[in-house]
């Protein structure tokens, strides 16, 4: 299998790449962000036809005990169906509570009752678009004390339950690992190789918090050395899968994009050409 | 007792608006970094976020009053008024009339105006482009019944009337445009904000067309449009606004 490394399709490089159609793995896009019949939704369409594209959903808060916002959902389900995307996804995360958005993957705590949730809301979200969607394990800058699962724990539990995919971001285990003390190599043990579906890779800051680190995943930088031995490990452990670049604050040039995306499948080919892979995935 | 997750939910959400929820501050596990601090990042990234969505939003206003001064206007909205759904584009549409009860910004009278353009600008790039009346649609209408007609404006299609010249003032806060001083008192604006095929974009109309287009988008019929144009301007040429509107894509496609 090749390598298959793509871009997160972002408004400032639109012009550039329908006039240039360079060679990427493929492009993913945030649903919120072509929701409405806008020119860049024409561009993305003019798109469809030379491009992989992923949806990658922000709002759908799959994580609200008040359940999914049905008008919201609808909408997604829609965009779906349009661009009919290789891969679908969102994360584990909440940001609508009592009909109002935050704008924030805020956390959850990772209790039997939030795994309940959560399950209902992906498979109202799967019968929705009508196919499987991965989701994304967060970056968490706080943990709650009620926790009786491991994040791990939790992701493939929801994985095995509603049937979804696990789309495994190794820069967010980066944060969340620092940020919550604990060994982001642990992180990965137990996870469930087969249900992972995508990577995500990214830049994050490191910000003060009363006088100590706390890492902040703002995708604004390049990838930093740490994740891209993570993603090594990554990739060693669970084998090659599609892997996007992401870049969301001081957005660069698109070349810097596709420096990464390449970097990254150049990496995936080293790392399988030495052996490391997921012998019942690649083959 | 644990929080149910709808009950911590609710209190996660009410700090991060500024209350002090002690039952939170139980539920969140701190260490060397406390609780307050670890909240505090989802706090600041709540309000930045929709802050840099009002600043997409409204460029215009932005540009008037310098980034640091609409970042305590744009806090200031986000504590009042939050999404109510997570399409961004679709956040602040009360941020003129906030902006006209906003007491740090009572002297710039025009700046709520300038919020009503931007907007106006952006729901017309979200609108669909097409859907528009085309002058052969209406040759099928016969012409006994075309003072009674009623015709839509179209989706995207918006006025927005100010009595400052808020055309001058858009064009001087583009970015790259010359640094110039224009005159509050040179006189009121009608502009019609319209969809077009790669954008959004503004015209200015007369006093006559501007009355014409309200009538219509209230759901006059041409008759009784026309008429309220002329009272509002006796120079008013109905045919030739209307082929100016129809060309400028103005109108929705009959029903």
């Amino acid at each position: 299998m090749n390598p298959v490394a793509g871009i997160g399709l972002r408004s400032p490089h639109l012009a550039a790449i329908g006039r240039e159609r360079p060679a990427t793995g493929f492009l993913e896009i945030h649903a919120e962000n072509y929701l409405a019949e806008s020119p860049a939704l024409q561009a993305v369409e003019r798109l469809r036809a030379d491009y992989a594209f992923s949806i990658h959903a922000v709002g759908l808060s799959l994580g609200s005990a008040d359940g999914l916002d049905t008008a919201h959902l609808a909408r997604v389900a829609a965009l779906v169906k349009r661009l009919e995307p290789a891969w679908v996804s969102d994360h584990l995360s909440w940001s609508m509570t009592g009909g109002r958005y935050f704008n924030d993957l805020l956390p959850l705590p990772y209790t039997e009752e939030a795994l309940e949730v959560v399950v209902r809301n992906v498979g109202r979200l799967q019968d929705a678009v009508g196919r499987q969607v991965s989701i994304e394990n967060p970056s968490c800058y706080l943990g709650f004390a009620d926790s009786t699962l491991s994040e791990p724990e939790f992701l493939s539990e929801l994985a095995r339950r509603s049937g979804c995919g696990l789309l495994l971001d190794p820069n967010n285990i980066v944060v969340t690992a620092h940020n919550l003390r604990l060994d982001p190599r642990d992180w990965l043990d137990g996870l469930p190789g087969p249900a992972i579906t995508e990577y995500h890779l990214a830049g994050h800051a490191t910000n003060d918090a009363d006088g100590e680190p706390i890492l902040i995943d703002d995708h604004g930088s390049r990838v930093s050395d740490g994740v891209w031995a993570l993603f090594a490990e990554v990739v060693k452990r669970f084998g090659a899968r599609p892997t996007l670049i992401e870049w969301d604050t001081d957005i660069p040039l698109l070349g810097v994009l596709l420096d990464e995306a390449a970097r990254a499948a150049s990496m995936i080919e080293t790392v399988i050409a030495a052996g490391g892979q997921d012998a019942a995935r690649a083959a | 007792m644990p929080l149910a997750l709808r009950d911590l939910q609710a209190a996660f959400a009410a700090h991060v608006m500024g209350a002090d929820r002690a039952d939170l501050l139980t539920a969140v596990a701190g260490d060397t970094i406390p609780a307050t601090a670890r909240l505090s990042v989802h706090r600041h990234h709540v309000f930045e976020s929709l802050g840099a969505a009002l600043a997409a939003t409204f460029p215009t206003v932005q540009a008037l009053v310098g980034p640091d001064f609409f970042r305590g206007l744009a806090r200031a909205f986000v504590g009042h008024t939050l999404p109510l759904q997570p399409v961004l584009t679709e956040y602040g549409s009360d941020f003129p009339d906030f902006i006209a009860g906003y007491e740090t910004a009572r002297d710039l009278p025009y700046l709520a105006d300038v919020a009503r353009l931007d907007w106006a600008l952006n729901v017309a790039f979200h609108a669909p482009p097409n859907g528009r009346l085309q002058a052969t649609d209406l040759s099928a209408v016969p012409a006994e019944r075309l003072p009674s007609l009623s015709i839509a404006l179209a989706v995207g299609a918006v006025l927005v009337n100010s009595r400052y010249p808020l055309d001058r003032i858009w064009e001087t806060s583009q970015p790259g445009a010359a640094s110039e001083t224009v005159d509050l008192s040179s006189g009121a604006s009608n502009l019609l904000v319209l969809r077009r095929p790669d954008d959004a974009a503004f015209v200015s109309l007369s006093a006559g067309e501007a009355a014409f287009a309200a009538a219509l988008g209230a759901g006059m019929s041409l008759e009784q449009a026309a008429g309220a144009a002329f009272q509002g301007d006796p120079a008013f040429d109905l045919s030739t606004a209307f082929a100016r509107l129809l060309s400028l894509g103005a109108f929705a496609a009959l029903q």
